[in-house]
Order: structure tokens, then C-alpha cells, then sequence
């Protein structure tokens, strides 16, 4: 054989085996596996053909269920990048005529509260966080009298003005002389968890570098009380806006002594 | 192996690559055959869902989650997200075909039922589907396999099994994990 | 020492330092899995030394390594000087850069989403920078082997490339088609939302394009085992390449079908179809053509060289073999972990069993043995062959040559074989640390434990190469006959046209891609998916 001959009969013998196997493939893929599969499922051949190319959902092999079930959300709020937009991109003190003429009175002028074991402190808290729940007290999701009729008025735009005023100010500072009390038991609760109920590390969601849910809020400068009574009203079921429980399986697995101390623990961050 | 001229490598070649063809014909005519014969694929439905608004949807949101029968086919929807199932215990009927429905509103996640086939990606955007026949009762572990945060490793559920006879839906078609 | 030398042994140091330091957070991460508590445990530094171990033995160790090598294969396979030397250097420049780049941003915390990415988990910028400065120095150094060997082939008209260059051209090329998908993810997807440009990112289209990537980047990590396959271990044994042609078609496949397979990563993904995967999925099948030659074909070279030393019958050949050079020895060791890591990727790659495996150990083991196994015990075994050669002055001595390899590929076995029962028991990875409080779990506490012993074997070994080569350097430098590849048993003038050169097969490549890549890539803009939002490790904005 010449070397022509032999080149020509290499490069038809390599398109040709790509080839084939390429056929191979598309014919087994696209049609012989949904007919044969859908024939089974009820299936007409054409419908299975194209659930195969994935131009219509479902499996070739299977009926796709149908539900006519609904109900009631937990939580109206949707984190669309706009709305994070509005948060992120909010004038520096758009928010701070409502904030101080009506937050204030509570969550104090930079967001240092009047009463910290009833009000939460919102300075430096995350701007996300406080909209999610001033969101919910306007639709109904949390409860809180004195809250619901606060924010009844306030449009999407204007609550996240005064989120945004809120997460700017300066977190209160830290009191030399306090002493740092929670234990390691605490310590280990909040950034390593507990495998064996499924709990993970408080700090996996909270911490600012956790990349966690979007609303998460952080936790400093809270009071004990205030904390340990929201962990136990999860706990209860009694605030339930968390979307898909996840703050109410938490607290649910926390034993009464363990909130307490992871009260304690977060109260003494900074 | 006499290999003194070209002509008996070529030829000694070319005995082996019909070797090598025939183990690789039947290795894809085995899968091929399978997937045939015991209606096998996996999980590929694309069925799309918003992840922002997965709350707010008629069959995400959480009242709907869990096991319900509908049109006789057993459904069991269930929210992967940071850092726990919802909800943590799904019941579902023995020796009954189950299609296990889930999804994501946040970041990757993935699931595998200990024990059996059961096993998908978990991706936002994206309602991931899995039909299943499960044989044993008793309670399996559904662990999160996809690094989807530094909760990770606490993430997992339960998938109850319960005899044909002790799954009771109720009015509504609904099943759920009674506490043990 | 000749700069070329020099610019290999930078390389190459510079692979093995970071390995070293990758093997040394990879005992500690099993020692967290284990039922034995380690020191310093929390989740986030679980997943910021899975990040540092992933990123460094995927991108830092192979990516210098075969770059290192590849120079070292251009000027001793060629007999040329190589082309554009300062732009090597250059290349060299830029990668460090970026691995000093990355991994000080891995250590500080700020990017523990692993290796392979998941977006909309989202690290700081810059880890996605460094490591595309790596890349571009890997791009550096494919231009300048295409070059290299288009320079070769215009002085010899006609000649075959000689196969450790025509190789190491196959790598190269295979190389730039490979990193076209990780790369458009992360200029395209990752980048600007870790810069914080984007909030949300479309997920499917990130997995598939990182798909693209994930099943090649094996193959090219993969190449220089083989090129030391057929162009090494056959004269280290003292004998010849039994085909030469047989080599090409081998590399000439893996270019061909480690591309449109990445797919089978994707299994379990709701977001393609059955169709696709499947098609992917026989053309994955391909993938173990390649590898049953080259065993045929080495097989075949050693029992010539074992039959000239006087091995007789039919089995006798083997024990005949100089199996006192490390270069054999990793030969033989090698294989004997590439029919378990093959065996084992056979029930990944299939449609109907991946369900079984995906995510589990069992998969981790599977590319442990593979790559950790099979293909950097060559890294090794290339190493110790043309220290002498770069680096003036051979390597410690060969017993201890030999103590490195046995304890690496004992090691290895002890770690995955465990590793894969544990899968099939239904382990599931990246995990920080398992409940063996849990009747389930408890179970496979021994079998974990048996897998740390395997891991530390590997520590030792890991550290005792690093010492082996060091010794090099301590010793004058010693006079050593000039290197040269193995030759073939019946060498031609001439090589059939499609394997002296790469212009058909990037053609057919460009067709296998389009049909298994270019429906599942254009669904994503065709139709608006969903997209999901970001959630960024380097923190949340105020």
C-alpha cells in the first residue's frame, strides 16, 4: 500500500468510527431508550422522544405527577436582586427621617436601644435581616401589635431605606469591663455544632462570612433576654416566619439550658 | 509472544483491538439493555422553578411539603436548603411506587437515601425528581452529599418506610412522620 | 546546569512543595471524619483545608508538573533548544503569582467553597484570579509546545514527530479545548458575582460549563503517566516500545473522548435530559479504548525486555524485569492500581449504577486511586528519572527510591479500599465529621480508621519524596550519559499523515463537542432559566 493509501485509509477509518459511535449514541439515546421506556410508562413515543432531548419536562420513563394542592406561605418576602439592589444601594440616609421620627422612640436615633432586653439594637445588624421581618410584621407573618401598626403604612421601598439607615450605624461599642462569662460548651454549640441531633454550628448561618440564607441576621450586642426569648418563641412555634423552618428545627433541638447559654454566648459578641 | 517481523505486530494489534472493541460493545449494550429492560434513568426531568419565590409557590410552600397522595401516585416534595430538610421526616408506603420530588431555594445541595438507589443533585432553579420502590421499612438516613455551606454536616432527614398496611393518609392525602 | 534545566526544576519544585503541604491537610481531614477527634476542628477549617487540598492537588501539582516536564520533553525529545525560553519564564512568573494569589486567600478563609467552585456558593475574587493566572501560564506553555513542535517540523519535513513530543503536543492541545469551559464560567459567571457586578448566577449553566472541564482536566493530568508509560518504562526495563503507532491512536483518543464526556459528572443533574447523558455516557465508554492499548502495548514492551534478560514460559518474563528500578517498579505499580481505580470508574461512568455511587466515598476513592494512585506515582517515577538530568546529581538513593514508591502505593490501597466499601455502605462526601453515635454510622468506624492508617502511609511517603529529591541538591553534581527516550521495536521515516500532526482530530473534536455539548449549553439561552442568587463566603453586604 502506498502511503497516500495508507493516510486515506486512516483518516476514513478514524471519521468513520467517530461517526459511528456518534450514531450509536444518539440513535439509543433519543430514540430507542424513551420509546421502548415510554411504551411501558403509557407514554406516546413523540411526548418521550422529547422529554428525552429535554425540550419537554419529565422522564421518559415515567408519568409526571399533578397537584392541585396550596396553601398558605410563611413569608412574602422574595430576595430578587432587586430588591437586594434597593438594600445595597439605598442614599446613605434615605431612611433616617423615618427611622428617627418613628424607629426611634424603641431602637433608639442610631439604632443603640432605649430598652435592649424588649427592642433589639439594629445598628450594624444586616440591612436584609431587618427588611425580612419588617416585611413580615406588615403582611401578617410575625406577630407583634406595636410593630404591625408601625410599619402597616410603610411601602417596600421605604422599609428598606430605613433597614438600610439602620445597618450603617455604628454597633454599640465594647464595655471594657464586662467579662465574658459563657462557657465552652457554649463555644463549641455556636461554631462546631452537634452532629448527633443534626445541628449545625450557630456560626454556619450566622457569622458574616458564612454565606448562608440571605436574611440571617447577625448576632452582637443583643441582651440575653432578648435573644433567649426569640430562640424559645422559635422553639415554641410561636414566631414561625423563618422560611422552611429553619430557625424553628434549630431552636426546636435545643435543650432549655442550651438556649440560655447561646444567649449568653451572643450577647457577649461583638 | 513472536513479535520478529512488523507484520506480527500489526496483526497482534489488531487481535487486540477486536478485543478491546467487542469488551466495549458489550460494556454499552449491558447499560443499553439495562436501562431498557428496568425503565432505568437518572434524574433528568428539568422541570424549572423560581428559587427566590420557591415559598411562595403552590407546591413548595410549606404547607404542602411531606408525603401526600395524589391521583393514586404516591408524592413526597421536600426543601433542601441551608442547613436542614423541610420537613426533617418523610413517611412513605412500602412496595408502592414513591416519586420523591425536591428543591432548592438557595445553593447546591444534593441527596442520597442510605441503602438504596435513591440519589439526585438538589439545584436551584430546577425541580429534581426521583422514582423509587422502596422494599425495607424502618427509618433511612437522607444525608446532604453536596458542599452546600459550613452547615453541611449537619444536614440530613429522615425517610420513614412504613408496611403498606400502616400508611394512612389522611382526608386531605396526606402522610405524616409521626414522632417515634 | 542548563536554563532549561533550571526552568524544569523551578516547575517542579514548585509542584511538589505545594503537594506536600496539600498531603499534609489531607490526614488531618480524615482524621476529622474519624471517629478520633482532631486538633483544631471547627467546620470552617474543615472546608477551608478541603478547599486548600482540592485546589492544590488539582490545579498546583499537575498543572507545574506537566509544564516542568513538558519543557524538559521539548528540548530532550525534539534535540532542539526550545523556542521563546523568556516566556516560559514569564509563564512560570505569572503562575506562582497566582498560587501565592489563591492559596493566601484559601488560608485566610475567604474562599472555602472547594475546588470545583458551586456557584452561587461565591469566594472572594481573589481565589478566582489567582487561579485564572495559573491557567494562563498553563496557555503560555501550550503555545510555546505547538510552537515547538511546528519548529521541529518544518526543519524535518516529513519525519514523525517523535511520540513524547507528539504526546505532550496532544496534552497541550487537548488542554486548551478543556479550559474553555471552566474558563468562560469563571470570566463570565463566577467573577463578576464575587465582584459583587451580579447577584444572581444561572446554576445549570455553571455546572454544565464546569462539566466541560471536569472529566478532561483528568486526562490531562493524566498524559505524562502514559507519555513515561511509552516512552520510559520501556527503556528503563531495557527494552523497546513494542508500537509506536499504537501510542499515537492511544493519545490521539484521549484527546478525542476526554472532552465530550464530562457529562457523566452530570448524572444525577435536573438540569438535562436523559437524551444527552446518555449519548455522553457511550461516548464515555471510548474512554477506556485508550487505556486497554496502552496496557496491551506496555504489556507487550516489557515482556520483550523481560525476555531478553532471559525470562522464559509464559509468565516468566515478569519476574525477569529489573523491577529494582523505581521506574519499572512504578510501572508495575501503577497498573495494578489503574485495574481498581478502572474498574471502579466503570460503575461511575454507567447510566444505571452512578445512582449507586454519586457522591458517595466511593467516588472520592475511585479519583484518589486513580489520580493519587496510577498517575502521580509516575509524577514520581519521571521525578526520580530525569533528576539526574535537571537537576545535576541523582536523587536519594534508589532502595530509598523504592521505600518512597511501595509506601505510596500501599498507602493508597489501604486508604481507598476502605474508602470504596464505605461508599457502597452509602458514606457521602464533604462531610466535616460524621455522628458515630448513630447505630448506621458506627458501623463504619473501623473502616474509616483502617483509611487514616492508609493516609498517613501516604504523609510519609509524600514527605520522604520531597527528601529523596532534595538529597540532589546536597550532593556535588555527578556526570550523567545524555537522556533519551525508549526507542520503538520497528522504527519508520514516516508516520501515517492524521498521527504526525492534530489538524483532523481538532476537527472532530469540534463536531463530538457540538453534539454533546451544543443543545445542553444553548438550552440555558434559549430559554430564561431561573437564576439563583449569590451567597458570598467574603461576606455579606451591610
Amino acid at each position: 500500500m502506498s502511503p497516500e493509501d495508507s493516510d486515506r485509509l486512516w483518516i476514513r477509518s478514524s471519521i468513520g468510527v467517530v461517526v459511528g459511535v456518534l450514531a450509536f449514541g444518539i440513535l439509543s439515546g433519543f430514540v430507542i431508550m424513551p420509546v421502548v421506556q415510554g411504551a411501558q410508562a403509557g407514554i406516546d413515543p413523540w411526548t418521550a422522544i422529547c422529554r428525552a432531548l429535554g425540550i419537554s419536562p419529565g422522564s421518559p420513563a415515567a408519568q409526571q405527577p399533578r397537584s392541585a394542592a396550596s396553601g398558605v406561605p410563611v413569608s412574602n418576602v422574595i430576595w430578587s436582586p432587586q430588591v437586594l439592589n434597593t438594600l445595597s444601594s439605598a442614599p446613605a440616609d434615605a431612611g433616617r427621617e423615618l427611622a428617627v421620627g418613628v424607629c426611634a422612640a424603641c431602637h433608639g436615633e442610631l439604632g443603640v436601644s432605649t430598652d435592649p432586653a424588649q427592642f433589639p439594637n439594629m445598628a450594624g445588624q444586616s440591612s436584609a435581616a431587618i427588611y425580612k421581618q419588617l416585611h413580615d410584621y406588615k403582611s401578617g407573618a410575625r406577630i407583634n401589635d406595636t410593630m404591625q401598626s408601625v410599619v402597616q403604612d410603610l411601602t417596600d421601598t421605604q422599609m428598606a431605606e430605613a433597614a438600610a439607615y439602620f445597618a450603617r450605624r455604628a454597633r454599640p461599642p465594647w464595655d471594657v469591663t464586662w467579662v465574658r462569662t459563657a462557657g465552652p460548651e457554649a463555644d463549641r454549640l455556636a461554631r462546631t455544632g452537634d452532629s448527633a441531633r443534626g445541628l449545625p454550628a450557630c456560626e454556619s448561618c450566622h457569622s458574616p462570612a458564612a454565606a448562608g440564607p440571605v436574611e440571617t441576621p447577625v448576632l452582637f450586642a443583643q441582651t440575653p433576654q432578648y435573644l433567649s426569648v426569640q430562640m424559645r418563641a422559635f422553639k415554641s412555634g410561636q414566631r414561625r416566619s423563618d422560611l422552611f423552618g429553619r430557625m424553628r428545627d434549630v431552636a426546636g433541638k435545643l435543650s432549655e439550658r442550651e438556649i440560655d447559654m447561646l444567649a449568653q454566648y451572643y450577647s457577649e459578641m461583638r | 509472544m513472536a513479535a520478529r517481523t512488523e507484520q506480527d505486530v500489526v496483526r497482534s494489534e489488531l487481535r487486540w483491538s477486536i478485543v478491546v472493541g467487542l469488551t466495549v460493545g458489550a460494556i454499552s449494550l449491558a447499560i443499553l439493555w439495562a436501562g431498557l429492560v428496568r425503565f432505568i434513568n437518572p434524574p433528568s426531568n428539568i422541570e424549572t422553578i423560581d428559587p427566590n419565590s420557591v415559598h411562595l409557590s403552590a407546591e413548595f410552600n410549606e404547607a404542602n411539603l411531606g408525603t401526600r397522595v395524589e391521583n393514586g401516585q404516591v408524592v413526597t416534595r421536600v426543601v433542601a436548603t441551608q442547613f436542614s430538610f423541610a420537613p426533617q421526616c418523610v413517611v412513605v408506603p412500602a412496595n408502592r411506587q414513591v416519586t420523591l420530588r425536591f428543591t432548592s431555594p438557595d445553593v447546591i445541595h444534593g441527596i442520597l437515601v442510605t441503602g438504596t438507589n435513591v440519589n439526585t443533585m438538589v439545584v436551584p432553579g430546577y425541580v429534581a425528581q426521583v422514582h423509587s420502590v422502596f422494599r425495607k421499612t424502618g427509618d433511612l438516613l437522607m444525608p446532604c452529599h453536596e458542599y452546600c455551606g459550613l452547615g453541611h454536616s449537619q444536614m440530613w432527614a429522615t425517610v420513614r418506610v412504613v408496611p403498606e398496611d400502616d400508611f394512612k393518609p389522611d382526608a386531605d392525602g396526606r402522610a405524616l412522620c409521626e414522632k417515634p | 546546569m542548563r536554563s532549561l534545566d533550571r526552568l524544569t526544576l523551578a516547575h517542579l519544585w514548585l509542584s511538589f512543595a505545594a503537594f506536600a503541604i496539600a498531603c499534609v491537610f489531607g490526614l488531618w481531614q480524615m482524621l476529622a471524619r474519624s471517629p478520633w477527634p482532631a486538633p483544631f476542628f471547627t467546620p470552617s477549617n474543615y472546608f477551608l483545608s478541603v478547599t486548600a487540598h482540592g485546589s492544590i492537588m488539582a490545579y498546583v501539582l499537575p498543572t507545574f508538573f506537566i509544564m516542568g516536564f513538558g519543557y524538559f520533553t521539548a528540548e530532550r525529545a525534539l534535540d532542539r533548544r526550545l523556542p521563546l525560553r523568556r516566556l516560559a519564564w514569564a509563564g512560570f512568573g505569572i503562575g506562582i503569582f497566582g498560587v501565592a494569589m489563591a492559596v493566601a486567600t484559601i488560608l485566610s478563609g475567604r474562599a472555602s467553597v472547594l475546588y470545583t467552585f458551586y456557584p452561587p456558593l461565591t469566594g472572594s475574587v481573589w481565589f478566582y484570579i489567582g487561579l485564572v493566572l495559573v491557567v494562563a501560564a498553563s496557555w503560555i506553555w501550550c503555545a510555546i509546545m505547538i510552537v515547538a513542535m511546528r519548529d521541529w517540523k518544518r526543519a524535518n519535513p516529513g519525519a514523525p514527530v517523535p511520540l513524547a513530543m507528539f504526546a505532550t503536543v496532544a496534552n497541550a492541545i487537548m488542554w486548551l479545548w478543556t479550559t474553555a469551559g471552566v474558563g468562560t464560567e469563571l470570566v463570565f459567571q463566577i467573577i463578576p458575582a464575587a465582584l459583587g457586578w451580579t447577584d444572581s448566577v444561572d446554576v445549570g449553566l455553571s455546572r454544565t460549563l464546569f462539566s466541560w472541564t471536569l472529566h478532561a482536566i483528568v486526562y490531562f493530568w493524566l498524559f505524562p503517566a502514559y507519555i513515561a508509560f511509552y516512552t520510559m518504562a520501556p527503556k528503563a526495563a531495557g527494552g523497546r516500545l513494542y508500537s509506536d503507532t499504537m501510542g499515537r491512536v492511544s493519545f490521539v483518543l484521549f484527546l478525542l473522548y476526554s472532552l465530550p464526556v464530562g457529562m457523566h459528572h452530570l448524572f444525577m443533574d435536573p438540569e438535562h435530559s436523559t437524551g444527552f447523558k446518555f449519548l455522553q455516557m457511550t461516548l464515555t465508554v471510548l474512554v477506556t479504548v485508550p487505556t486497554l492499548f496502552t496496557i496491551f502495548t506496555i504489556s507487550a514492551s516489557m515482556e520483550i525486555a523481560g525476555r531478553l534478560r532471559g525470562g522464559k514460559g509464559l509468565f516468566g518474563w515478569i519476574g525477569a524485569l529489573p523491577w529494582e528500578r523505581p521506574m519499572v517498579l512504578a510501572t508495575g505499580l501503577a497498573f495494578f492500581m489503574l485495574w481498581f481505580g478502572g474498574g471502579g470508574g466503570l460503575i461511575n461512568m454507567s447510566y444505571g449504577m452512578n445512582a449507586m455511587v454519586h457522591n458517595t466515598s466511593w467516588v472520592t476513592a475511585h479519583f484518589h486511586l486513580i489520580f493519587g494512585g496510577t498517575v502521580v506515582i509516575m509524577y514520581f517515577a519521571i521525578a526520580y528519572e530525569i533528576w539526574p538530568h535537571v537537576a545535576g546529581s541523582p536523587a536519594n538513593s534508589p532502595a530509598r527510591q523504592r521505600l518512597q514508591l511501595w509506601l505510596w502505593a500501599i498507602g493508597m490501597m489501604v486508604m481507598t479500599i476502605p474508602w470504596h466499601w464505605l461508599g457502597l455502605l452509602g458514606q457521602w462526601r464533604r462531610v466535616a465529621q460524621f455522628d458515630y453515635t448513630n447505630p448506621l454510622i458506627a458501623q463504619w468506624g473501623p473502616w474509616v480508621l483502617v483509611s487514616v492508617f492508609g493516609g498517613a502511609l501516604l504523609l510519609a511517603s509524600a514527605l520522604l519524596f520531597v527528601w529523596n529529591l532534595a538529597q540532589a541538591h546536597r550532593r556535588p553534581a555527578s556526570a550523567v550519559d545524555a537522556f533519551s527516550f525508549a526507542r520503538a521495536l520497528h522504527e519508520h521515516d514516516r508516520a501515517p499523515r492524521v498521527l504526525n500532526g492534530f489538524g483532523v482530530w481538532n476537527v472532530l473534536v469540534a463536531v463530538l463537542m457540538l453534539a454533546a455539548y451544543g443543545f445542553p449549553i444553548a438550552q440555558f439561552l434559549i430559554d430564561d432559566r431561573p437564576a439563583a442568587l449569590v451567597h458570598r463566603t467574603s461576606g455579606r453586604a451591610p
